[in-house]
């Protein structure tokens, strides 16, 4: 019935959940092969640079106290919003994320309002006409979707409509013509997994008796469908969504690297390929932070959905 | 899909063939719907013709498998399950069959409903209450206008004002349906809703579009007596008022006693009898009718065998010569096998069976085969070869079991037992003291003799399963104490093997109490693994209690899936008297089954409670069944005891409301008390 304490309760979690992603990543650092400032000056001097010159970069960038002590400096800076800065452009990495942020959340909405457009009326087709040609075909295609590496989609769909086509710009960012191809090439793969899973979810709630209810006050059969099959059948539908969400960032990566979109992923890779390791971590953590938060919305949004789901009970 | 017999041809929509039947309603004419089936189509309803007159109420009475729902359904174009190919049905003149979506969509929304069999299944979990009525009074007054984002309120698509308005009458209906503070419940989920409350939601939504015929598919089965009674009463009271006809599907003798007009009886498929229900319940015509009328535990004696129908109903596959219930029939000679029984058309309506069985042609005795095997007959066989005539004279003489006032110690006793469970208050509640507390079990002090059976009766929420929940230590009482033998009954998992021994349960529904994934030799052998027995012992033993439950050895292997609801309950009492315990509870044993069942599953716990010296806690809120085995009755309100003692005293005379409101509320047949 009341929400707030459970609230309070899945709140005091993620808090703890986010202390511990903070811990493993600042370890990330120490983890590393060799001494991080000994390579960052190399790689910035282009020369191996001398004992007083390392010295120098530890004090610069506190490296020289105990690792404790580090750890609750780095992270009082990061809970005021600094993620520290990059070491090789000096420019705030908070600033880069920012920057590189709305191409990714672009793409990672417009995937996903691209595979729910896919998938949910594949697979409620696919079940209300259970074992049929419509639904061999869906099933197939699922199947097709979920086999097929992205990057290779990507191309594919490059090869198609941007070259030989023509009707969609190759790579880059900025405008809609140039989400298409990747929104439709991340999103297809999320589709592939969530059809199959509204079809099945569909099947088990197309045999319950609240339909004929339906049925039987004069409804149309889409409304019944539409209406009162799929509210019931989304449940376990979100519960993946959510979880899809964290694969959306994986698939990102790829997908920005292949149409060339200065995203979150690219700025990630860029980053490992560089060892520029406070970017790595800044972004390691964002990403925790923004999983945590949506697994939490996840979760709140099934009381919506079901409204039998009594939100935490009792939280002790 | 449907093919339309050749003398039964009307137009489609065309109401306006003269024809004697045009009063009529509903006009079901030689109706034949089948299932597919791997082993072929099974016929499940084969050839039933009957018809309804506006404001008339007809009650569909027969076992379970008899095809009753499936013609309900069929009624209303409902495909699943079952095709209907053959026979025609008529609503209002039009022939819902060959009708277009639309038409049949109208007739839905105008001039038929439905209420369904079980209210956890009847509203859709996912919208409140307020919505699901007020979509029917949506598609009542705009049949046409259907578009689905406005039904999903989507913004900008849907009519706001027309909603508020539709949830405003919502309200109006739920008050007549007799939900108390409708404007509050309005918003509530189903789930907040008790069994009785969402079965009166269900008849708000059909009473919504204002239907000339109600039909109701066994709508009070899944409630307790006193909400069933208050029910029936409202359907009454709403159909009266409205002049609206209404079909009745019921195995419950005594609700079609209660409501029904006329009754259609029906088997395998095919009407058996029809004619008023007065007629039919005091003189019935067919042997099935008359059996299914003697298997009511008010007809029979006190702890004595109630009087069955052997065998099942049978699955219809392919052609079978004959009456259907010839090999299940007393009266049966060989030219049942073959041929179709006549139907025979009488004044106030039909029998179908052989000429001279009829009853009721002459005078009781006038027949040529009138002696009539269900009674006293096959009751004295059936005595003889299962019980030795000394058990049967020990129970049915009048020495009462050994009594709690005996210098005996009770095998089980209470004292001062009382359960409270805290409610999801919240914060808020919990702040300002307004915390929700159930006090599901009073102050309860009683005993339990050795050897008796004790009926725990009240209404749903009266606390009965908690108080078998503490004595089976599945609950821990929140004070007081509960004793089994003398020694403190502790948590279930708290207790040595010894202990829990002593206590088997049977609970009501076995189809969720069984594993379904277990064939039934294993389910029996549960309790046998955990207690240890080796391999051939367990075997063995599980063997011995299938008999003594009335199955065999073919079934071990079978899974619960493949059993019928009397079988599975005989697997349930198999497994809890598997350990020879000395009590057994019995949580509504016989609630889910048909009266036939339900009478030899009563059968066979009194066989066992002689042969095994058994004491019984019996729950159950059917008060026939209390009346004919308990020994003592205890009633409980509001988890406390209001009344308790000897059943005939208490029954007969009871002293306090709560017990004659439970007595009032049993639907009777006022004929059959002799």
């Amino acid at each position: 019935m009341d929400t707030a304490p459970y609230l309070v309760h899945r709140f005091g979690t993620s808090l703890v959940v986010l202390a511990g992603v903070s811990v493993v990543t600042y370890g990330l650092l120490f983890l590393t092969p060799g001494d991080p400032a000994e390579v960052i000056l190399s790689q910035q001097l282009d020369r191996q640079p001398s004992e007083a010159e390392i010295e120098a970069f530890r004090a610069e960038h506190g490296m020289d106290e105990p690792v404790p002590l580090q750890y609750a400096d780095w992270l009082t800076d990061v809970l005021r919003g600094d993620l520290g800065t990059s070491y090789y452009s000096d420019a705030s990495i908070s600033a880069l994320i920012l920057d590189a942020l709305p191409l990714t959340l672009e793409l990672a909405a417009a995937s996903v309002v691209v595979a729910l457009a896919l998938a949910i009326p594949t697979g409620v087709l696919s079940a209300v006409h259970r074992g049929t040609a419509i639904d061999r075909a869906s099933q197939l295609g699922a199947l097709v979707g979920v086999s097929m590496p992205n990057f290779w989609l990507g191309y594919l769909l490059i090869l198609v409509f941007a070259l030989t086509l023509g009707v969609f710009p190759v790579a880059g960012a900025g405008s809609y013509s140039q989400l298409v191809l990747p929104a439709v090439t991340l999103g297809t793969g999320m589709a592939a997994v969530l059809t199959r899973l509204v079809r099945s979810s569909m099947l088990d709630v197309l045999d319950e008796g609240y339909l004929d209810t339906a049925r039987s006050k004069g409804l149309r059969e889409r409304i019944v469908v539409y209406k009162h099959a799929l509210r019931n059948a989304l449940v376990p539908v979100v519960t993946i969504l959510g979880v899809q969400l964290g694969a959306l960032l994986n698939g990102a990566v790829v997908i920005e690297i292949v149409f060339q979109r200065p995203g979150l992923g690219m700025l990630l890779v860029d980053a490992v390929f560089e060892r520029n390791y406070p970017v790595v971590q800044g972004i390691t953590l964002f990403t925790a932070v923004a999983f945590v938060v949506t697994n939490l919305l996840v979760d709140l949004s099934y009381r919506y959905l079901d409204p039998r789901v009594e939100l935490g009970g009792d939280p002790t | 899909m449907t093919t339309t017999p050749p003398t039964l041809e009307y137009g489609p929509d065309d109401a306006a063939t003269p024809d004697d039947e045009s009063t009529d309603l509903l006009a079901v004419e030689n109706l034949q719907v089948q299932f597919g089936t791997y082993d072929g189509p099974v016929r499940a309803v084969d050839g039933v013709s009957f018809s309804v007159e506006p404001g008339e109420t007809v009650g569909i009475v027969g076992e379970s498998g008899c095809g009753k729902s499936v013609t309900a359904r069929s009624i209303v174009g409902l495909q699943e399950p079952g095709e209907v190919v053959g026979g025609t049905v008529h609503i209002d003149g039009v022939n819902v069959h060959e009708a277009s979506d639309r038409t049949r969509r109208r007739l839905r929304g105008d001039t038929v409903s439905m209420v369904f069999q079980d209210p956890d299944q009847t509203l859709n979990p996912a919208f409140d209450v307020g919505e699901q009525i007020a979509e029917s009074l949506k598609v009542h007054d705009q049949p046409e206008r259907q578009r689905l984002l406005d039904y999903l309120h989507a913004p900008l698509f849907a009519s706001r004002s027309d909603w508020r308005d539709h949830r405003k009458r919502a309200v109006e209906l739920m008050a007549q349906v007799g939900i108390d503070d409708p404007a509050d419940r309005v918003d509530d989920y189903p789930h907040e809703f008790s069994g009785g409350m969402r079965q009166r939601a269900g008849l708000a939504i059909a009473l919504a579009s204002d239907p000339d015929l109600l039909i109701a598919d066994e709508p009070t089965t899944a409630l307790d007596t006193t909400t069933q009674a208050q029910l029936l009463d409202r359907f009454r009271r709403l159909t009266d008022e409205r002049n609206m006809a209404t079909l009745l599907i019921t195995h419950d003798l005594g609700v079609v006693a209660d409501i029904c007009d006329r009754v259609v009886v029906l088997y395998a498929g095919q009407v058996m009898e029809t004619g008023p229900t007065d007629r039919v319940l005091a003189e019935p015509h067919h042997p099935y009718t008359r059996a299914l009328l003697e298997c009511r535990t008010s007809r029979a004696a006190r702890k004595q065998r109630v009087p069955t129908i052997e065998g099942a109903v049978p699955d219809r596959l392919g052609e079978q010569p004959g009456c259907p219930f010839a090999p299940r029939c007393p009266a049966a000679v060989d030219t049942c096998q073959e041929g179709k029984p006549p139907t025979f058309e009488r004044d106030d309506g039909t029998v179908r069976c052989r000429e001279g069985v009829v009853f009721g042609e002459s005078d009781d005795d006038g027949g040529p085969v009138l002696e009539y095997g269900c009674g006293e007959t096959q009751c004295a066989r059936e005595d003889s070869s299962t019980t030795s005539d000394t058990a049967t004279a020990t129970a049915r003489s009048a020495s009462p079991p050994p009594r709690p006032d005996d210098d005996t110690d009770p095998l089980v006793s209470l004292e001062g037992v009382s359960k409270r469970y805290q409610q999801a208050g919240g914060l808020l509640r919990r702040l300002l003291g307004t915390d929700r507390c159930l006090q599901a079990v009073d102050d309860v002090t009683l005993e339990i003799a050795a050897g008796e059976t004790l009926g725990l009766v009240g209404e749903s929420g009266s606390g009965k399963s908690t108080l078998a929940d503490l004595v089976t230590g599945l609950e821990t009482p929140t004070s007081g104490a509960v004793r089994f033998d003398g020694d403190p009954v502790g948590a279930a998992g708290t207790r040595t093997a010894a202990t829990l021994h002593d206590v088997g349960v049977v609970f009501q529904n076995p189809r969720s109490s069984l594993n379904p994934r277990l064939p039934v030799a294993q389910v029996i052998a549960e309790p046998l693994y955990a207690d240890g027995w080796e391999d051939q012992r367990r075997r063995d033993r599980v063997g011995e209690l299938l008999e003594s439950v009335g199955l065999s050895e073919r079934h071990t292997e079978r899974y619960p899936h493949e059993l019928s609801g009397g079988q599975l309950q005989r697997v349930a009492i198999a497994r809890a008297i598997a350990l020879e315990p000395r009590l057994v509870v019995l949580d509504e044993p016989v609630s889910a089954l048909d009266v036939s069942v339900q009478a030899r599953v009563l059968n066979l716990l009194l066989e066992l409670q002689r042969e095994l010296e058994l004491t019984y806690l019996l729950i159950s809120h059917d008060l026939d069944v209390v009346e004919h085995v308990s020994d003592r009755v205890v009633v409980l309100s509001n988890g406390e005891v209001v009344e308790a003692g000897q059943t005939e005293r208490v029954l007969a005379e009871p002293s306090h409301p709560e017990t004659a409101a439970l007595v009032e509320a049993v639907p009777r047949l006022e004929h059959s008390s002799q």
